[in-house]
């Protein structure tokens, strides 16, 4: 073997040390990320049925199956009997199918217990009915509290916070008026301010204009499309054509099944 | 911690939403407490006057009375019974009283004929008899040596009599006793021990003698023992006084039949302690009722309430806190309506107020029992309301 061997290992030349890294290690987080929109359904209906009756077997629901992404803004139409208040009922999970799976962002509500389901009714589903249904005897700022109680807050960032829920919808000269002393379209806002102040992850609107002229339906109507947002899904029970066309997707139903699912492109 | 506050919050909120039927079931525990507390402080109370009466007479006295052979006219006791009883070694002091019978006594000229018909009894007393009974005189003096020595034709009127014959106190009064005139120097003050001494009229030993003609045995004696020896005082007098023959006298302690008299109000307390139990349930079984139909009547709220979010077992617990608080105002404001009217009957009766305060928390504890037991239907009703049923969706 030559001197000069390149293949001589002791010729070879010693690799530089490489530094070493300092202590502690400074970790690079990679930045959390949000959720991808549309990646998993917010709600998901797989092959629902609700039976009503014990003798006679009354259909109100028959294999349904429907999903609900985040930022949707959907309409569920249909006459009456269609199946439309029974799908408001399980969507809002305020019953459990007979059979089939709900599920919302993931978790199967049949498996939860009431005060695990309660709370993940308040915590993800914003209602607004048609009649309202404030709470007579407390103020308007006491009925947007409601849907803040018992979550551990402190009474003053509790009335803090309804009171900026109202603020949105222009009532925080009315926080302190009961709801008779409110008019229809107001009592309406009231409640879809009951429904925003827990930030839920849908909103869920039964006949939201049902009650109301076509000035305050129009102005409720604007509301609702201006609570879209990418994480949340706005959806609204409806026979009236003209409210359901305001949705960008809409379902329509018939005897307990879905008939037509139509989107349109905004 | 925060949940509760929550939770006591909605309860007081709701309740206090509708006051005029808040108040209506107030009135069952209201009712029931201050019955309650009110039985037994008035009943208390009123045996309250009878112990305070009873400390102030002593509890010592023994009144000796000649027991006499049956349908003996006027029985009497040996002559020196006074000294006897005096020499036994628990007695503290002791009088003696000579009844003397078929006395008309006149208040005035010309009542004769009344008096005749109902005489007073006229009583010769030694002079030491106010001490013994620890009785004051209401006015003037008690009997002495000197009216003794001196003859004067002196007596003192029992309380009863005094009121009886128009006596004002300090008044010249001369009155006769079988024609003989005696000027009134005293009224003696009433005797609780023995009320037939408010009823006569005294003088002295020796105006019944020779005035009035009696022969001075003694009729009863009165006699104070040691504390804590007047039983066996009492049962040993009749052989200390007439050696040999105990049947011819007999003892009594009239502080114990005073003392049964306070206990006689037993029965009294039990019964009003019972109507006060009544109310009670008939109160819960209101609240039940109201409650029940408020649970109707609030359905939508109940169904608003789980759609935001409130779990069955926060509804089953707001509005059986609703009921609790109504056992509790109800309990609270029916003891203070207890006890005021209990001072203000003692106030008017002149009792010495007296109220079981040891025992008001439990008559407010049984208040809020049966309003938890009211409660517990109504609440678990509104816990199993359906929300999709009473939100009318669609």
């Amino acid at each position: 073997m030559r001197p000069d061997d390149p293949t001589d290992p002791f010729l070879t030349p010693v690799p530089p040390v490489p530094p070493v890294p300092p202590f502690p290690p400074t970790l690079t987080v990679p930045p959390v990320l949000p959720v991808p929109p549309l990646q998993q359904p917010l709600l998901e209906l797989e092959d629902v049925s609700r039976v009503y009756g014990q003798e006679v077997e009354i259909y109100a629901l028959d294999r349904v199956s429907l999903k609900i992404m985040p930022g949707e803004f959907m309409s569920i139409v249909g006459p009456s009997g269609s199946g439309k208040s029974t799908m408001l009922g399980l969507l809002g999970v305020l019953d459990l199918p007979t059979s089939g799976t709900v599920r919302i962002a993931g978790q199967d509500v049949s498996a939860l217990d009431d005060p695990d389901r309660s709370r993940l009714r308040g915590d993800s589903i914003g209602f607004v009915f048609q009649q309202f249904h404030l709470v007579p005897h407390l103020s308007a700022l006491g009925n947007v509290e409601t849907a803040l109680l018992y979550r551990g807050l402190r009474p003053r960032d509790r009335r803090q916070r309804a009171y900026d829920a109202l603020d949105r919808l222009g009532l925080a000269q009315r926080a302190d008026h009961r709801p008779v002393q409110l008019s229809g379209g107001e009592q309406q806002r009231v409640a879809l301010a009951r429904a925003i102040v827990t930030e839920p992850l849908m909103i869920l609107a039964d006949e939201p204009t049902g009650a109301l002229d076509s000035a305050n339906a129009a102005h409720v109507l604007e509301i609702f499309a201006g609570l879209e947002s990418p994480e949340r899904a706005v959806v609204m029970v409806t026979h009236d054509a003209v409210v359901a066309g305001t949705a960008r997707r809409q379902v329509s139903m018939r005897d307990g099944r879905i008939v037509a699912d139509e989107s349109r492109v905004a | 911690m925060n949940q509760t506050r929550d939770l006591l919050n909605v309860a007081w909120t709701g309740l206090m939403a509708r006051k005029v039927r808040t108040l209506l079931i107030l009135l069952g525990p209201i009712i029931g407490v201050a019955a309650m507390v009110g039985a037994v402080g008035l009943t208390e109370s009123a045996k309250g006057a009878l112990q305070v009466q009873l400390a102030q007479l002593g509890t010592n006295l023994i009144i000796v009375q000649a027991g006499g052979t049956f349908g003996s006219q006027n029985p009497t006791l040996p002559g020196d019974s006074v000294q006897r009883a005096r020499h036994m070694s628990t007695v503290t002091g002791a009088a003696a009283t000579t009844n003397i019978s078929g006395v008309v006594s006149l208040p005035v000229q010309g009542a004769s004929d009344y008096y005749e018909a109902f005489p007073v009894p006229v009583r010769a007393a030694d002079d030491n008899l106010p001490s013994v009974l620890q009785v004051p005189l209401l006015d003037g003096r008690w009997l002495n040596r000197a009216d003794a020595r001196l003859h004067l034709h002196s007596v003192v009127l029992g309380n009863g009599i005094a009121k009886q014959y128009g006596y004002l106190p300090g008044e010249m009064r001369t009155i006769a006793l079988n024609h003989t005139n005696f000027g009134v120097v005293g009224v003696l003050g009433p005797v609780a021990l023995d009320p037939t001494l408010d009823n006569a009229v005294f003088t002295t030993q020796w105006a019944a003698k020779h005035l009035l003609g009696t022969g001075g045995q003694p009729n009863e004696l009165y006699v104070r023992a040691d504390t804590g020896t007047t039983q066996a005082t009492a049962n040993a007098i009749p052989t200390a006084i007439n050696l040999g023959g105990t049947d011819q006298v007999s003892t009594q302690v009239p502080s114990d039949v005073l003392a049964a008299q306070a206990q006689a109000n037993k029965t009294l307390q039990k019964v009003a302690l019972f109507a006060g139990l009544l109310v009670l349930t008939v109160g819960g079984l209101g609240i039940a009722n109201v409650m029940s139909i408020s649970v109707i009547q609030r359905s939508a709220e109940i169904g608003i309430r789980r759609a935001v979010g409130h779990s069955r077992s926060k509804i089953a617990a707001q509005f059986l806190l609703e009921s609790l608080f109504v056992g509790v105002l109800g309990g609270a404001l029916g003891a203070v309506i207890g006890i005021a009217v209990v001072y203000l009957v003692s106030s008017v009766e002149h009792w010495v107020v007296e109220i079981g305060y040891a025992q008001i928390p439990l008559w407010m504890g049984l208040a809020l029992i049966v309003s938890a037991i009211a409660g517990l239907y109504p609440s678990i009703k509104a816990a199993r309301l359906e929300p999709l049923e009473t939100l009318r969706l669609g």
